[in-house]
């Protein structure tokens, strides 16, 4: 009798999964990526009467300029329907990249699923940048320079609307012959994917 | 001495009234009119502000709530807060609340116009009159002419309401040109997530 009604209660559960309330668009309700080697499934937090608190709820900000919406000419902002597209495409097909520029700590907490963490401060070192440019599929030629003409599109985000890491990063990767086509910003950053309840992960 | 004193008092003063958070830096408030009335938008300054309101919540039920894309139209611009302020304070236009007044009422944006979106939509029959006074004008064949139309700036809840993109789209089906519009998607969630300044204009009446 336990094992009909745990039985029921799963079909039920798996049924209803399939028809969210709160969707992503008319068309998406979830996608799946992979974090970590595993598949995780990013959707929208389905209590309707949850509010954001904690951190990403402050609202005072000191020293915290507000960035503009465009952080350079050929640099395109985007927001999560855009990023969860870019997740679901280039992420999963590994022909692009999610970078949270977070230091490591707010990583470790708490994180977009699928992003990997390069701590903004890693744009002063010099060594770790060529790596990371390496990783991406750039080929370091005899001068000294960058073959960047076949490397990885990168999505970067940090916390959110105040937070000057990512235009910042962009603007050195830009400097070091990153393409800009190849580059979005996710303006929103960790902030606003937090407030509108989408899936995170931890990474401890 | 008597003029240390002075000059203590003055800096304090000073002091008091400077903005810890600033909008960006060297930037700590702007100063905007509306109806003979000036309103300073700032951030808060209150270290213990946290959005605690109905804006915090994170899933409302859709439909009719869905999280819009980044732009409404390749042609429209999509702004953030800085070039709000920046239409704002320079008068670049017709700054638009375009969610039903019971939403307004509650608290906006401060000097923005409240035009809800079922206005601009083809069966509302105050349509014309709100055309009209945006700038446009009838040509002799009886289509519309937005030549000498403004330039205007729409704006709702945020990200995930679909009022203002719902406007702009029945402009522009009308024939209003593109380049006339911009469109903050960022809305109240993200203006009040930013302890930017609000209103409640029901106390203004």
């Amino acid at each position: 009798m336990r094992k009909l009604i745990l039985l029921f209660v799963l079909t039920i559960g798996m049924w209803a999964g399939q028809f969210d309330k709160v969707k992503i668009t008319p068309e998406l309700s979830y996608i799946y990526v992979y974090h970590k080697g595993k598949a995780v499934k990013v959707h929208r937090i389905q209590d309707t009467k949850h509010k954001l608190t904690g951190e990403y709820a402050k609202q005072y900000r000191p020293g915290q300029d507000i960035q503009p919406i465009k952080m350079h000419k050929d640099i395109q902002t985007i927001a999560e329907v855009e990023l969860l597209h870019f997740m679901k495409t280039k992420g999963n097909n590994k022909t692009g990249i999610m970078v949270d520029l977070r230091p490591k700590n707010a990583y470790q907490k708490e994180s977009i699923p699928s992003a990997v963490n390069i701590p903004a401060s890693t744009k002063d070192d010099q060594v770790k940048l060529e790596k990371i440019l390496k990783v991406l599929g750039a080929k370091k030629l005899e001068d000294g320079s960058f073959d960047t003409s076949k490397v990885m599109q990168v999505a970067f985000y940090c916390n959110g609307l105040w937070c000057d890491k990512a235009p910042s990063f962009i603007k050195t990767f830009l400097e070091l012959g990153y393409p800009a086509e190849k580059m979005l910003y996710y303006r929103g950053g960790f902030q606003m994917w937090k407030i509108l309840g989408f899936t995170t992960v931890t990474n401890q | 001495m008597r003029n240390f004193y002075i000059t203590t008092f003055l800096i304090s003063t000073l002091l008091a009234n400077a903005n810890v958070v600033e909008i960006v830096e060297g930037m700590p408030y702007i100063k905007v009119e509306a109806d003979g009335k000036t309103y300073k938008i700032e951030r808060t300054q209150n270290e213990d502000a946290y959005l605690i309101n109905t804006f915090a919540l994170t899933s409302r039920p859709s439909p009719p709530f869905f999280i819009e894309p980044f732009s409404v139209n390749n042609e429209v611009e999509t702004y953030g807060e800085l070039e709000v302020l920046d239409f704002l304070a320079k008068k670049k236009g017709l700054f638009i609340d375009a969610r039903l007044e019971n939403w307004y009422v509650k608290s906006a944006i401060p000097t923005a116009v409240n035009i809800p979106f079922k206005l601009f939509l083809s069966e509302s029959s105050e349509r014309e009159q709100i055309l009209k006074d945006l700038g446009g004008a009838y040509n002799k064949d009886g289509s519309w002419n937005f030549s000498s139309a403004k330039t205007i700036l729409l704006y709702c809840n945020g990200a995930w309401c679909g009022q203002s993109p719902t406007a702009i789209k029945a402009l522009l089906d009308i024939g209003y040109p593109a380049k006339k519009m911009k469109y903050y998607r960022g809305g109240m969630q993200a203006w009040q997530l930013l302890g930017l300044t609000t209103i409640v204009p029901k106390e203004l009446k």
